[in-house]
């Protein structure tokens, strides 16, 4: 039977955004891109910056890591990226994206869990960084297997991945004011209320 | 009811549907195929124009591409023939710009065909006309600002050293060696100063270094702040480990003609040298900076997070930065022994 309801335009969205990137990358200063052969790697972090859908959830990890601690961020920062990494090596040997209606999940458990500031233990945090991870991972290199960056663009984005993570955990972490906190808490419910929107498109 | 706007709107699709879709297939050529004119700035003042005529049983559309007066071809053109089209491209310079000129076709009255023309500006905007037998030329907008000119250098300038790993990988070994603030400081300022000389040199056309050696020269640049590295970090001295500013000045001045390279490869303006000279390297140190910042940061990040590497993670920077560099050295002396260009 065929599924004929409007699916999310994540899809064409983190394509366009990929063309976009390389295009801006490929028109610009190309010749060091030629001379290093470091291209594919800029087409992957230029990939995984025009990417909301990537990005966000990424950022929301970040502040929930910020928000429990310093174990939570030491292991965010290998789990995440490494997890991406293996999604990706499997989307890229499988090559077939798999289905964008569930994009909506990652924004609202995430984001829920920013927004409420629920105490968790590493496991679980480490559970969804690598569930997370594998996804996106797995989503990414499938669009790679199609548009040709390949294992080096993976590496671009789990840099990408590693570096932001790395930074927002960090940051949130050095918050002292209480206030501050309640932005971070915020900032989750925005991820949520995003999560809820995409939600809401799928199954309209 | 369609009104003659949609139809218009209509027409313009359907002929830029036709021009992506231009294939050389005898049995769709017809003359109302329309001919296609591409202008890409590549530099203010300079464009790579792409122009297409269609062919129909050997014959070329009787169409004459005229380009406003004052414009100069730069080098040779270049023909292309297939069977269904004919292919020119050339670059040209026109002091002061296409902007607020007119582009004639001259012959396009006494045909039925239609001209597709796309305008892609440096800085990022595109236009698309479609030119008419009935107007047969086309006025183009007028020129950019002192403003989006200096602009536009500058985010070259941003992107050219972003885009340069080879660069960043030298600043990054060198950000490994420094133990100080004000050693750091130091040493950015002197790889700074440096690299200015050299661009200002190369680009006002006082030295030139022929690419395939001083790309080697710069790869031999990074290759030699590996060890120097590890060196470093094994609680071991040496001159550049005392004194990494003047490790960072003598290269600097290389990759400052590297820098060069990139700036004379968008294209210089005779005009607006000073301009270009001082928005292109305002942008190299602002992504200079920038790349400095996101390093400095991810070392306090990793305080914070009192992250604790193993050994062999602790290395890979220094690994990485040897053994790219050695990479990048080999390959670049192959290309030169090899007479690459």
């Amino acid at each position: 039977m065929t599924d004929n309801r409007p699916r999310l335009p994540l899809k064409p969205l983190s394509a366009l955004a990929f063309g976009v990137g390389v295009a801006l990358i490929s028109s610009q200063a190309e010749a060091h891109l030629v001379t290093t052969g470091l291209g594919p790697v800029y087409d992957g972090i230029s990939h995984f910056a025009l990417a909301p859908e990537d990005l966000i959830p990424v950022l929301a990890l970040g502040l929930l890591a910020g928000l429990r601690g310093k174990e939570h961020g030491r292991r965010m920062l290998v789990v995440l990226p490494a997890a991406w990494l293996l999604g990706g090596l499997v989307g890229l040997a499988a090559g077939a994206p798999a289905s964008t209606s569930v994009s909506w999940i990652p924004f609202v458990l995430i984001g829920g869990l920013v927004a409420t500031d629920v105490q968790l233990s590493v496991r679980v945090t480490m559970a969804l960084s690598a569930l997370l991870g594998l996804f996106h991972g797995y989503q990414n290199g499938a669009a790679m297997e199609q548009a040709g960056p390949g294992v080096l663009g993976l590496a671009g984005i789990a840099a990408n991945v590693f570096v932001l993570v790395t930074l927002i955990a960090a940051f949130v972490i050095t918050l002292r004011a209480d206030w501050t906190r309640i932005g971070v808490r915020v900032a989750g419910s925005w991820v949520a209320a995003i999560g809820l929107l995409l939600l809401g498109w799928t199954f309209r | 009811m369609t009104s003659p706007r949609n139809l218009l709107l209509a027409r313009l699709l359907l002929t830029l549907l036709a021009s992506l879709l231009f294939q050389p297939r005898g049995a769709l050529a017809h003359e109302s195929r329309p001919a296609y004119l591409q202008i890409s700035e590549i530099a203010p003042d300079r464009y790579d124009v792409i122009w297409r005529t269609p062919v129909l049983s050997g014959m070329r559309l009787p169409v004459v591409l005229k380009l406003p007066d004052g414009a100069r071809e730069l080098g040779e053109s270049f023909v292309q023939e297939s069977p269904g089209s004919l292919l020119e491209r050339q670059k040209i310079e026109i002091t002061g710009g296409l902007g607020g000129k007119r582009i004639d076709f001259v012959g396009l009255q006494a045909t039925i065909t239609d001209v597709l023309v796309r305008m892609a500006t440096l800085g990022g905007a595109h236009s698309t006309i479609l030119v008419h037998p009935a107007q047969s030329y086309v006025d183009l907008e007028a020129s950019r600002g002192l403003l989006a000119t200096a602009g536009t250098f500058l985010v070259s300038g941003v992107e050219h050293i972003l885009l340069g790993v080879d660069h960043l990988l030298f600043i990054l070994g060198l950000l490994l060696i420094v133990k100080s603030t004000w050693m750091l400081v130091k040493t950015i300022t002197a790889f700074t100063i440096a690299h200015s000389i050299t661009l200002a040199i190369a680009t006002l056309g006082y030295a030139q270094i022929p690419t395939p050696p001083l790309n080697a020269a710069i790869a031999l640049s990074i290759l030699f702040l590996g060890p120097e590295i590890i060196r470093s970090w094994r609680g071991e001295t040496s001159f550049t480990i005392r004194s990494p500013w003047v490790v960072a000045f003598a290269f600097g001045l290389l990759h400052g003609f590297g820098f060069a390279s990139g700036l004379t490869a968008i294209g210089l303006p005779s005009t607006e040298i000073p301009l270009a000279l001082l928005m292109f390297n305002l942008g190299v140190e602002i992504g200079q900076l920038a790349f400095v910042a996101l390093i400095l940061l991810l070392a306090r990040a990793f305080t914070v997070l009192e992250m604790k590497w193993p050994r062999q993670v602790e290395m890979l920077p220094a690994a990485a930065v040897g053994s790219l560099g050695a990479f990048w050295t080999i390959e670049r002396l192959a290309m030169m022994l090899a007479g690459a260009p």
